[in-house]
């Protein structure tokens, strides 16, 4: 993280708690190749994936679009902005595909065919997410620092402090 | 080449993909180029200790035709990302590209050879590449504020470019004259700056920004970067000057000032590691590691070599360790994560849904390509030792399969991007809709 801005520290915050996530799911869809038993770890990982990933994803990815894009795109940085959006776009039914699948198996548990669905669904999101926090950390937070001016940076930091909630994980 | 770059902005800082990709891909032909003209040089291997011929020729494949190539196509796309300053016009980023690579192209013709006009014309088209490249950086870097962990040693690598460019211009012009008073300890310069000063000083700054990027770390601190680019210096200084006036004690006290650097950086990324948020090494550090620990070894080969341990055997070894140990191995792992990083980049940047890493990347190729490097690292050098011409053809042939399988992954990789951007225009989809605030 390259970033002295309140702006890139709250979306550093983000990201930290986003890979968090992630992570989790990376090694439970590692661990398992054959559908798990829905109890103990395996549940406690899809209640949190369930109650947090559609959240984290929705709200950073709004803030970003709604708030800050717009500040990048009045100072000609399109570049980046429709780059980083095409992601957003790519990554959010997958965020949301997996919030749903692990309700489903929450409620009902894992045959083989959900499984592999689940399995795919998730190791996608994993790649597409970490490798979009990667260059948003390299990238964005950077040019935050850069293009955003103090005053800005500080409305755009109160604005996340009203859009985006964290939900209890 | 990749054609529905998307709209950009005067400050936008993805560069249009023809230009790294145009130094990556040279590196890639240059790579073959270098392995199998040691290969066809194995014999002179062992006791090589300078002078025009294939070695040098292969030597100089690698050293500017395939890390300095890289390095420019990386810099120019890296460094404005990092700092978010612009880098300048593209046309001077493909002019230094016309004058580097046509540049090393003759001067190994030249070196193999011992045609003069190859190699003195080759020798300035290459250093005017590089010190148009390295201008470009330079004006990248220029008012950058902190972000010392990266300025301090790409200053220092620039630094180093105009001298090891200036003595590189010198000992071409040498050949031809012959009024050094001692060639060899000059070309010794010329290879400390050229190896530890540009292109070690450029692979520690920017393994500053990369491995906490790709392993989701903090970043290393701004002093330990000044630290440490420091010490290369004042290691560069005494090295320099021990060689030059073949004071064998102080090119030990530079390496030892090498040595700290190195252990100072280690210890910054083992820090990195400690702390990293993705627990999943990706396969390229399988050679990214090992790269890095070969480095101290090739500065002790040096100091044991200054201090008059048998020159034919540890010459060769020197220069093998530090170029084709060490650089060559760092950058082939880093070069194999940043194609396809920067190829998925501008499926996003052009448009639809961005292509997957996995689906980019040939696993099969990049396995093959490690292994049998890391082969030939081990024979080239064992055959060096051994006095063994065959380990150096073994060794050289590994090499040579290695670089064919990374050309390979290189093609696949052009390949599955073209693939996808035909996809993605064909079912070109409706302008983006925009994620709406959401609150739980």
């Amino acid at each position: 993280m390259m970033t002295q801005t309140q702006t890139g520290a709250l979306l550093h915050q983000d990201h930290l708690q986003t890979i968090a996530i992630l992570q989790s799911l990376d090694e439970l869809v590692g661990r398992h190749r054959n559908p798990p038993a829905v109890e103990g770890d395996v549940r406690n990982e899809l209640q949190r994936l369930a109650a947090t990933m559609r959240a984290e994803v929705e709200q950073h990815f709004g803030f970003e679009e709604n708030h800050l894009f717009p500040e990048f795109m009045r100072r000609g940085e399109v570049g980046i902005v429709t780059m980083l959006t095409h992601e957003h776009r790519a990554i959010l039914p997958l965020a949301l595909e997996a919030a749903d699948r692990a309700e489903a198996a929450l409620a009902g548990g894992f045959d083989a065919a959900a499984w592999q669905a689940f399995r795919d669904t998730a190791s996608e999101l994993v790649e597409r997410e970490i490798f979009h926090i990667q260059k948003e950390e390299m990238g964005l937070l950077a040019a935050i620092s850069a293009l955003l001016d103090p005053a800005t940076d500080a409305a755009l930091a109160e604005t996340y402090g009203r859009v985006v909630t964290k939900p209890a994980g | 080449m990749f054609p529905g770059a998307f709209p950009a902005g005067a400050q936008d800082r993805l560069l249009p993909a023809s230009i790294p990709y145009r130094f990556f891909g040279t590196a890639v032909v240059l790579h073959l180029a270098a392995w199998a003209v040691l290969l066809a040089a194995a014999g002179e291997v062992p006791g090589f200790a300078g002078g025009l011929g294939p070695v040098l020729a292969a030597l100089h494949l690698v050293t500017l035709g395939v890390l300095a190539m890289t390095a420019l196509g990386a810099a120019f796309q890296l460094l404005p990302v990092a700092t978010s300053r612009a880098l300048g016009p593209d046309w001077a980023c493909r002019l230094s590209w016309w004058l580097l690579a046509p540049g090393v192209v003759a001067l190994a013709i030249g070196m193999g050879t011992g045609w003069m006009t190859a190699l003195e014309g080759g020798a300035v088209l290459a250093a005017a590449g590089l010190v148009v490249g390295g201008s470009l950086m330079a004006r990248t870097l220029a008012g950058v504020p902190g972000l010392a962990a990266i300025t301090r040693p790409t200053w220092l690598a620039l630094a180093a470019l105009l001298v090891l460019a200036g003595l590189g211009l010198l000992l071409v012009w040498d050949f031809a004259a012959g009024l050094l008073p001692d060639h060899v300890r000059v070309a010794a310069v010329h290879g400390l700056v050229a190896g530890y000063g540009f292109m070690g000083s450029l692979a520690l700054g920017f393994s500053t920004v990369l491995v906490p990027m790709f392993v989701l770390g903090q970043p290393v601190p701004d002093a330990i970067g000044r630290r440490c680019a420091a010490l290369v210096a004042a290691g560069l200084v005494l090295a320099a000057a021990g060689a030059l006036a073949g004071l064998g004690w102080l090119v030990v006290l530079g390496g030892t000032a090498g040595l700290a650097a190195a252990a100072m950086h280690a210890i910054a990324l083992a820090k990195v590691f400690k702390g990293r948020m993705r627990k999943r090494l990706e396969p390229f550090f399988r050679l990214l590691l090992p790269g890095w620990a070969v480095l101290p070894v090739s500065i002790l080969a040096g100091m044991a070599l200054a201090l008059g341990v048998p020159v034919a055997r540890l010459a060769p070894l020197w220069g093998f360790l530090m170029v084709f140990g060490w650089l060559l191995t760092v950058v082939t792992g880093i070069l194999q994560r940043i194609m396809p990083f920067l190829a998925s980049m501008h499926t996003a940047a052009a448009g639809g849904k961005p292509a997957l890493l996995s689906g980019l990347t040939a696993r099969r190729p990049l396995d093959l390509h490690a292994g049998l490097h890391g082969l030939a690292i081990v024979l080239v050098a064992a055959g060096i030792l051994a006095g063994s011409p065959l380990l150096v053809r073994l060794g050289a042939a590994a090499g040579l399969a290695g670089a064919a399988a990374f050309a390979a992954f290189a093609i696949e990789l052009a390949r599955r991007y073209r693939a996808h951007r035909l996809s993605s225009l064909s079912s070109s989809s409706s302008p983006l809709a925009t994620t709406k605030d959401v609150r739980p």
